[in-house]
């Protein structure tokens, strides 16, 4: 432990683990509804970048962060269009499609951001922060958990909306119909497709929030390929959750206290290879899944189209 | 007769040999890939602009495919093969493995980096730059101007270049002030378009003291010069950046302090003159202050008697008076940052 170890940087740890995990918790709840209806959804990556992009622009030209986050979740939505029209409609390959979707649209708005901001790279100003009256007076944790932007409040808050609709409605329950006996569920009535393309919007919608939130607050400024490979954190997320929101937004926060800690651990001058510190956000998700996941299960038709009458 | 059989016989020979020496010699054109758009500030952008400018001055024809990522480049040089040209110079680290292969296979000559080891006479030509030299006076120039005696470097991964770089930084740091902290920070093993990740771990070391970050990471960058912009030092006042490789005075908000700036045109040259020579991939190449392939840059945030004081360390550098050798190993480079420890 050094001097450096201040009240001020340990806030900032914990403020930067928030940031870092909320791109990460919107993808991670958005694919737990397509995993749940029984869509494998490779192509979150893919939404969350067009959703990244699309909300720096609409941030940027608008100057309003809240547009930019409507049209973040609109772009992801308009890449969630395509894989629920190829894989939910037609019933094409979902992987394939996913990471089809996923290159293709790193390609688009890295050629996109090349003619509009290659030249002048446009960074939006910090984001204005709702502080959480007390709470955020107190010491370190105030200022890290309770001076955020109101949209991280709204995604811990989708955590306990997403609980309620997966446990108390009956929407919830045609969800896990359509993942694991979508032909039981055709049969009660309900069209098998509508109910997984809606899951497919809805995670667009989510993946393209998160994407936004990345680019509009997380860095505050978009450049190509900039998730990172978020997108895909948030397939394993949702993999370990076993269909818990609640486990989505505690494997989320695992992940950005991690990232946080390499930092510390860094700063504090520890004399470990960087590579090996680096690996601790990794291990932790690994070590999740050992301890959780082995006897988890997925939805029976997960990956597989419906197609009425098929054997 | 067998006077003329012989004759004949030589001056085939002779022929032939003119001309493999003469298509040997010939290079209509050239090829760089860079992983992302030559419009970065940055490496891509100056590797690309090297190119051209080496290209034109020799003239030659330069192809550019760029924007091809960190993934297989391996099409990509085939294509460039096929269409002809006489070098590829593949210009990221993450092609070390693919770009020699693909020389291997199609027998056009590869210029790589951060391979020292790595040459093979005719085929692969190595570029391991390092502006550390130009980083010491970044390093000098950092520890003059810190208000808070805490500097911070931060990077967004640990190839030989950049080691070599925050090493001499460090080392300036010091030689200026024993006092100044060096606050040192990877942000991921290769997360060179991770900005919003370049933005949160410079945010943690301005939060740790620093008022003045040294950042190393392609796209990322753009996330440390964000963080810088919009977060206060402990004192209230504020944060200045340090680049490297590329001049981003053109998009700055008064923010940027300096910046440690290559020129790899003489290096292209260079590897143009030896392929003409058939000298290709015997020797490496190198920048410098000496011939301005490597300087800092003078922005409006130096005073001038803080710029005054700096140009007698470089003509020292240049002299030899001060010896600032390249430092590659990261972990070498670790070991110089742990005297922050209190």
């Amino acid at each position: 432990m050094t001097g450096l170890f201040s009240e001020v940087f340990l806030g900032a740890l914990l403020f930067g683990a928030i940031t870092a995990s909320v791109p990460l918790l919107l993808a991670g709840l958005g694919e737990q509804m397509s995993e749940k209806a029984g869509v494998l959804n490779i192509g979150i990556e893919g939404m969350m970048i067009f959703g990244a992009y699309t909300g720096f622009v609409a941030a940027y030209y608008s100057e309003s962060l809240w547009l930019g986050f409507l049209a973040g979740a609109v772009g992801g939505m308009v890449v969630a269009a395509i894989m629920a029209l190829l894989c939910v409609r037609l019933g094409l390959n979902q992987i394939v499609i996913g990471i089809g979707l996923t290159l293709g649209f790193e390609g688009l708005t890295a050629l996109l951001h090349h003619f509009q901001f290659s030249r002048t790279y446009p960074r939006l100003p910090a984001a204005q922060a709702t502080v959480i009256p007390l709470l955020s007076d107190i010491p370190v944790l105030g200022p890290a958990l309770f001076r955020h932007h109101l949209l991280v409040y709204l995604a811990v808050l989708a955590v306990l909306v997403m609980g309620y609709i997966y446990r108390r409605t009956q929407f919830g329950l045609n969800l896990q119909a359509a993942g694991d006996k979508p032909a039981a569920l055709d049969v009660a009535g309900v069209d098998v497709v509508r109910t997984r393309s809606i899951a497919v919007f809805t995670t667009g919608a989510l993946a393209g929030l998160g994407g936004a939130y990345l680019a509009n607050v997380g860095a505050g400024i978009f450049v190509p390929f900039i998730t990172n490979g978020a997108g895909f954190l948030g397939v394993v997320l949702a993999m370990l959750a076993r269909g818990r929101p609640s486990w989505v937004l505690f494997g989320a926060l695992v992940f950005g206290l991690c990232l946080s800690l390499t930092t510390a651990m860094q700063v504090a001058g520890i004399n470990m290879p960087t590579d090996v510190i680096q690996m601790i956000p990794f291990l932790a998700v690994m070590g999740m899944l050992l301890a959780f996941g082995r006897k988890s299960s997925l939805p029976a038709a997960l990956g597989i189209p419906y197609e009425r009458g098929a054997r | 007769m067998k006077k003329y059989i012989l004759a004949a016989a030589s001056a085939i020979l002779l022929s032939g040999t003119m001309t493999f020496g003469a298509y040997s010699a010939e290079v209509k054109s050239i090829a760089i890939l860079t992983p992302e758009e030559g419009t970065d500030y940055g490496w891509n952008q100056q590797g690309i602009d090297a190119a051209k400018a080496a290209g034109a001055a020799a003239g030659v024809e330069v192809k550019i495919a760029q924007g091809l990522g960190y993934g297989d480049v391996r099409p990509t040089l085939r294509e460039l093969a096929e269409d002809g040209v006489s070098l590829m110079i593949a210009h990221a680290s993450g092609y070390n493995t693919a770009a020699p292969e693909i020389a291997e296979e199609t027998k056009v000559p590869v210029a790589i980096v951060d391979t020292p080891t790595g040459l093979k006479a005719g085929l692969v030509a190595d570029y391991t730059l390092s502006g550390h030299e130009g980083a010491y006076l970044a390093g000098r120039l950092a520890a003059k101007m810190s208000r808070s005696k805490a500097v911070g470097i931060v990077v967004s991964g640990e190839p030989p270049s950049w080691n070599s770089q925050s090493a001499a930084f460090a080392q300036g740091v010091k030689a200026e002030s024993g006092d100044v902290k060096i606050i040192y920070a990877v942000i991921g093993p290769a997360a060179y378009s991770d900005a919003a990740g370049g933005k949160r771990v410079t945010e943690s070391v301005i939060a740790a003291g620093a008022d003045i970050i040294f950042g190393q990471g392609n796209g990322s960058s753009f996330g440390m010069l964000q963080a810088v912009e919009t977060t206060k030092a402990a004192d209230g006042g504020k944060v200045l950046f340090i680049d490297v490789i590329g001049d981003k005075t053109a998009i700055d908000k008064g923010f940027l302090l300096s910046s440690v700036v290559w020129n790899i045109e003489p290096v292209y040259a260079a590897m143009i003159a030896d392929l003409k020579a058939d000298t290709f991939g015997t020797k490496s190449y190198s920048i410098g202050l000496k011939d301005d392939s490597v300087k800092l840059l003078k922005t409006a945030q130096i005073p001038d008697d803080v710029w005054a004081a700096i140009e007698p360390i470089r003509a020292d550098i240049i002299s030899g008076t001060i010896k600032v050798e390249p430092i590659y190993e990261a972990t070498a480079v670790r070991a110089l940052m742990s005297d922050v420890k209190e």
